[in-house]
């Protein structure tokens, strides 16, 4: 069945919700709005006032409430609408969401769901369209899941609120109108698995969330002039499934990372210290880094543009790395 | 007093508690067996014995940093509380936490914040499990003067009002944060009570060196609360005793009107002191409540101290659910 990526969070929410009572929903706007996208729309009437609620404007108190719910039985799926809004809570989710299970000791268990959009969309501005999983891998006890296709959307989201750990659920809103192949019924992707989405013989590029699209279209083009590219979606950046990384790196021998988030301390930054210490012997260059500028995402479309990866600048950075040979 | 024996003998032993368990922070501290920073609640045991007096089965609680020896009003045990506090494998976090994060998960705790005031809308989250269960339980959660005036605090506040939530907010007003007075860092007289109104809750300020009068007060918000009314604000004013860290020289503040503080309102000594006068309890009983604390005391240190080191090869565990 072809849906939408947003269709696909929204049937995994209302499929968990039919499953288990002990899931909540809350955050700004999700009930009688439905939330800004729509994709909790309808909620509301299925499942009632008391398990699908709004919020003021106060997303300090959305994260504490869920870890507050998840510690005594619920199983809370909170929205911060912005995955830029994590921000505003960020003491909430390092401090006390990531940590909580660890600083108060074993019988803690945190089964709650952080939902927030992200990524560029359009002159959303500096200050709407960060994309932020990289700020939350230095935060250890966090899951961040940031998935790519409606498939992977679907079967991540329960899997995340089946986990007993506390989760990050990025999902990209330029993806919300992708369409995608999704099965009927119940079926869940376990977290802290890659995905290879396209095979190749020459160069792994590790794409995350819009990037990997913008990868594959890259690897079409880089395919015409003889560059097989293997794309893997990581789709958890915490935990790293590093063991489908490192095969696909024993086979071809260079790595670039695309990430739609800032350059400097990225995820970019960080892959790549990790392989040439894991991996040193079988990388034939250095690791190669696409990112977004190091600039506030500028409200213009042009320089929008200029600042996010596309596939252009990935088969360019591709076409470098195997230069270097 | 109306009230029974038991209950006021029941009071002064938690009033007493608190006061050894603090007091004996203090000292394993000063022999260097804590790893970090204690913040001593001597003198500040009345807001959460009063408050605590009027808990049911099936409530929620979360303390602060001071005084932490509250945790044993609720029934963890002072040999957990202790192991905790010297980063031993025995503690409830096996040594991970520390005394910011002293919790019982069994007695009703949900653990609290270092970073004051952030874990605020925990409390909502512990009411919004009592809400959808539909029972009576409330949510009982403290912070200081200084926390009063964090937003997440209002945000937790706010939250609780709008959904109606079963929570005591209880502030305890030591009157400092750190250096800094209450008195400067407010414009009104109760930084919480007097906000209350601005959430559309209801709220009484008292004088938290005397356990009954915070006592009655929690039992009149909490009847309200029980009653499916929606949150409530108790402040109680005491004074911090001594510095906000040990070594403190509290050079901010008038040492004449601390000892003033000390002498008049010690809200263990006047209690117990009312107790006889009333002919509630005998000199001789009181002092075997304390004789028994005391050796319960000594009883969880000796054990804390012979307790294990975490390993090191065991770092990792508990960061994750297995």
């Amino acid at each position: 069945m072809q849906t939408t990526y947003l269709q696909a969070v929204g049937d995994a929410l209302r499929e968990e919700m039919r499953r288990d009572e002990k899931i909540v929903i809350f955050g700004e706007d999700v009930a009688e709005f439905g939330n800004i996208f729509g994709l909790t729309r309808g909620m509301l009437e299925e499942f009632g006032a008391k398990r699908v609620r709004n919020t003021p404007i106060s997303e300090t108190a959305i994260v504490g409430t869920a870890l507050g719910a998840s510690v005594t039985g619920l199983r809370p799926v909170a929205e911060l609408m912005y995955a830029d809004f994590t921000m505003v809570a960020f003491t909430e989710l390092f401090h006390c969401v990531s940590k909580w299970r660890y600083m108060h000791g074993p019988d803690f268990r945190t089964p709650l769901v952080i939902r927030c959009a992200m990524g560029a969309s359009n002159g959303a501005g500096a200050e709407h369209s960060n994309c932020v999983e990289s700020l939350f891998m230095h935060a250890p006890g966090l899951t961040i899941i940031s998935p790519s296709t409606p498939y992977d959307a679907k079967g991540l989201l329960k899997s995340a609120i089946r986990s007993d750990d506390p989760v990050l659920f990025c999902e990209h809103k330029q993806l919300y109108q992708t369409r995608g192949e999704v099965p009927e019924g119940d079926y869940t992707i376990p977290i802290g698995v890659a995905d290879v989405k396209r095979e190749g013989k020459d160069v792994t590029v590790i794409a995350v969330g819009l990037m990997v699209r913008r990868a594959l279209e890259a690897a079409e083009t880089l395919e015409k002039e003889g560059i097989g590219v293997e794309v893997i979606d990581p789709r958890t950046l915490a935990p790293f499934d590093k063991e489908t990384v490192f095969r696909s790196l024993r086979k071809t021998h260079h790595a670039v990372v695309v990430e739609e988030s800032t350059r400097t301390g990225g995820i970019g930054a960080e892959l790549a210290a990790m392989l040439q210490e894991e991996l040193y012997d079988e990388l034939d260059g250095p690791v190669g880094r696409v990112a977004a500028l190091d600039v506030p995402m500028p409200y213009n479309i042009t320089l929008e543009k200029t600042t996010v990866p596309d596939a252009g600048r990935i088969a360019a950075a591709v076409r470098a790395q195997l230069a270097r040979n | 007093m109306s009230e029974s024996k038991e209950f006021l003998t029941g009071l002064y032993r938690d009033l007493l508690t608190v006061r050894l368990f603090e007091e004996r922070q203090i000292e394993i501290y000063a022999l260097g067996k804590v790893p970090g920073h204690i913040h001593s609640g001597v003198g500040e045991e009345a807001p959460y014995a009063g408050v605590f007096a009027t808990r049911k089965e099936g409530d929620y609680f979360k303390i602060t940093h001071r005084p932490i020896g509250a945790a044993a009003i609720l029934g963890m045990p002072l040999k957990t509380m202790f192991a905790e506090v010297m980063g031993k494998e025995t503690g409830n976090a096996r040594g991970r936490g520390g005394v910011l994060h002293l919790a019982d998960k069994s007695k009703g705790m949900i653990g609290f914040s270092g970073t004051l005031g952030c874990d605020a809308g925990v409390a909502d989250g512990a009411a919004l499990s009592i809400q959808m269960a539909g029972t009576d339980n409330v949510v009982y959660t403290f912070f200081g003067d200084g926390t009063a005036n964090r937003g997440p605090v209002y945000e937790a506040m706010n939250l609780a009002a709008v959904w109606q939530l079963p929570v005591l907010f209880v502030c305890n007003n030591n009157q400092f944060a750190i250096s800094t007075y209450a008195s400067w860092s407010s414009r009104v007289e109760h930084p919480a009570a007097d906000r209350a109104a601005g959430y559309g809750m209801p709220s009484r300020a008292v004088d938290g060196t005397d356990v009954l009068a915070v006592y009655e007060a929690a039992k009149e918000l909490v009847a309200g609360i029980r009653a499916g009314n929606g949150p409530a604000v108790l402040e109680c004013r005491t004074y911090r005793w001594r510095g906000h860290f040990e070594g403190d020289q509290m050079k901010y503040r008038d040492a004449a009107v601390t000892e003033k503080w000390t002498r008049e309102k010690d809200c263990v000594a006047n209690f117990g002191r009312s107790l006889v006068a009333d002919g509630v309890a005998t000199e001789e009983e009181l002092s075997a409540i304390r004789a028994s604390i005391a050796a319960e005391i000594d009883e969880a240190v000796a054990f804390a101290e012979a307790s294990p080191e975490p390993k090191p090869e065991e770092i990792l565990q508990g960061l994750y659910v297995d």
